[in-house]
């Protein structure tokens, strides 16, 4: 079991008292993920923004905005910590947070892939809070299936190129804004590479995919028809070619799973307190607390592995198949428990059962990560 | 127990409804003959967009107003309120149990017409499983549906249906997840039936 230290327990608290913000936004973003303005350049909104910003590139806190008590600016990349932040947020509510035009996850990927001019366009175009990142891998006819990407960038004949394809489950790309792209330049696997796209550009479409929940996530449909890429934007040219595109970024999915995981957890955790607050009588709450709070450790577990062993996808796999599980599960005994038509008269509840579904499908649904597990289990990660 | 009170092919009927037209016309036939204000356990009841008077409360849901279906306000009749609900949840399982065979349909449509690895994914041993399980599911709630009739085994029976319902669901991947895909409706007859069917104290 992990136990939080000092400084982990106040990014948690931290967290934790952002969580009623995020809550009072929620149902808004849900009715009507377009509409951002009211959102944008709020207090939580500027600290999840700033405070996910690597130092170098940071803006300075607005006048009158303060770091919640307890907390400070962390440097990123350590996974426990991006857990037990994470978790609490989405405790909150995960929607609002991945509406949040934040570095996230395609920070991460720049953060591993870029050379420290691509770092610094990509995060500098993120000031000022109206910028929205995106990380664009999936593609409509290979779901995740990164060895069948067609997607292509072609050289234009004068030192950059021209990418065309499409991409599909995007988050917030439709919104515009600076992403990484992943697409091919030739045949192998090594040449699958990632680019730094701004948009809109020539050759550019997008819409938002209108989904069943987590609407905040502005799922979006992408297509690329020439869209030209300087050279310079090509991610990872500074790095040795084994480790330049896709087997350079593999490390990164290991956490984008956790990540998963962890909003899935967050949302089971917000589902008990949310009846535990509405129905305190409510049958079986013992069980799904002490089942929510159980996945929680498991992640936190996980998470400290990977920061150990970043290329290892057992644990994290194995976690996100497991939170997921537990997570839709535990919207569907709130769903119950909260008698004939309660999701009805509590509409964050009703919303949380729909959010948690989508996770299964973020970074491979289960039975993806049910390959993972067994491979891991085979090669004796599960005992390392 | 068995208190079989419905003819067989009411509840038949209704499957083949809901297989065939969907959430709405299979709910119109489940609620055929009763009284939706006198009957229904909560403060709401799930009816078919077109059937509330003019005039009367409804709360409007976006995914369940684009299945056609709205929700009444009701008193709240209480999961005691006798036989009139029970009725309704038996032939509203049925309703969904053709539902999610039509998007089982759908889901293997889908999955044929995608690859992985230089095989179709319907051909993937996790996945034939899947399917299997969900086909077995189908066949014992049909039985368990029209030979029960109590009302603890009805509200079984309804969460059955709901974790069915999410094994149809992931076989679509994302695209499971999209507002105009089949995954609404599967969600549409939970919420529905979660409106009909008391089940407070049924563990999964």
């Amino acid at each position: 079991m992990i136990e939080l230290d000092d400084r982990l327990r106040a990014i948690r608290d931290a967290s934790r008292q952002l969580a009623e913000d995020l809550r009072g936004r929620a149902l808004a973003i849900d009715a009507d993920p377009d509409a951002m303005e009211e959102h944008l350049n709020s207090d939580v909104f500027e600290l999840f923004r700033i405070t996910e910003t690597p130092a170098e590139f940071r803006e300075a806190l607005p006048a009158g905005l303060k770091l919640p008590r307890g907390a400070a600016m962390e440097e990123r990349g350590n996974c426990l910590t991006n857990a037990v932040s994470l978790i609490e947020a989405a405790r909150g509510d995960l929607a609002t947070v991945l509406a949040c035009p934040a570095p996230g996850l395609p920070g991460v990927v720049v953060e591993v892939l870029g050379d420290h001019r691509q770092r610094e366009v990509f995060f500098r175009a993120l000031h000022g809070g109206r910028t929205w990142p995106f990380f664009a891998m999936t593609e409509p006819a290979h779901g995740s299936d990164a060895g069948a990407m067609e997607t292509r960038f072609e050289p234009d004949g004068a030192g950059g190129w021209l990418l065309f394809g499409s991409k599909r489950f995007i988050g917030n790309a439709a919104r515009g804004g600076v992403g990484v792209v992943f697409g091919r330049t030739g045949r192998s696997a090594m040449s699958i590479r990632a680019a730094l796209v701004q948009l809109p550009a020539p050759g550019w479409s997008g819409v938002r995919l209108d989904t069943v929940g987590l609407r905040g996530a502005y799922l979006s449909e992408l297509v690329f028809e020439g869209v030209p890429v300087p050279g310079e934007m090509m991610l990872g040219g500074h790095l040795p070619v084994a480790q330049r595109g896709l087997w350079g970024a593999l490390k990164t999915f290991n956490q984008v799973r956790l990540r998963v995981a962890a909003g899935a957890v967050g949302t089971a955790l917000a589902m008990v307190d949310y009846v535990a607050e509405h129905r305190k009588t409510a049958p079986g709450l013992d069980v799904a607390v002490a089942r929510a709070e159980a996945a929680r450790e498991a992640l936190y577990e996980a998470a400290a592995r990977l920061d150990r062993k970043p290329d290892r996808a057992y644990w994290s796999s194995a976690v996100k198949l497991a939170a997921v599980e537990m997570g839709v599960s535990t919207g569907r005994w709130a769903a119950r428990v909260m008698g004939p038509g309660g999701l009805l008269e509590h509409p964050l509840l009703e919303k949380w059962t729909r959010d948690v579904c989508a996770f299964e499908f973020m970074d491979g649904t289960s039975n993806m990560q049910r390959l993972h597990v067994e491979r891991g289990y085979q090669t004796g990660d599960a005992d390392g | 127990m068995s208190i079989s009170t419905l003819p067989q092919t009411g509840m038949a009927e209704c499957e083949r409804i809901g297989r065939e037209a969907g959430v709405a016309a299979g709910l119109a036939a489940a609620l055929s003959g009763i009284s939706v204000p006198d009957s229904a356990p909560g403060r709401y009841a799930a009816v078919p967009m077109e059937s509330p008077d003019e005039g009367a409360a409804v709360l409007h849901h976006r995914l369940a107003a684009a299945e056609g279906v709205v929700f009444l306000e009701c008193p709240g009749q209480g999961p005691d309120s006798g036989p009139a609900w029970a009725e309704a949840g038996r032939l509203l399982a049925a309703v969904r149990l053709g539902v999610l065979r039509r998007a089982l349909d759908q889901a293997v449509e889908h999955l044929s017409g995608r690859q992985s690895g230089g095989e179709p994914l319907i051909r993937k041993q996790l996945i034939t499983g899947s399917i299997a399980d969900v086909m077995a599911g189908t066949e014992m709630l049909r039985a368990y549906a029209q030979t029960q009739g109590g009302q603890a085994a009805l509200a079984d029976i309804h969460t059955r249906l709901d974790v069915l319902g999410w094994e149809v669901l992931k076989l679509f991947g994302a695209a499971g997840y999209l507002s105009d895909g089949p995954g609404r409706a599967l969600y549409v007859s939970t919420l529905a039936a979660g409106t009909w069917v008391p089940r407070e104290e049924v563990p999964e």
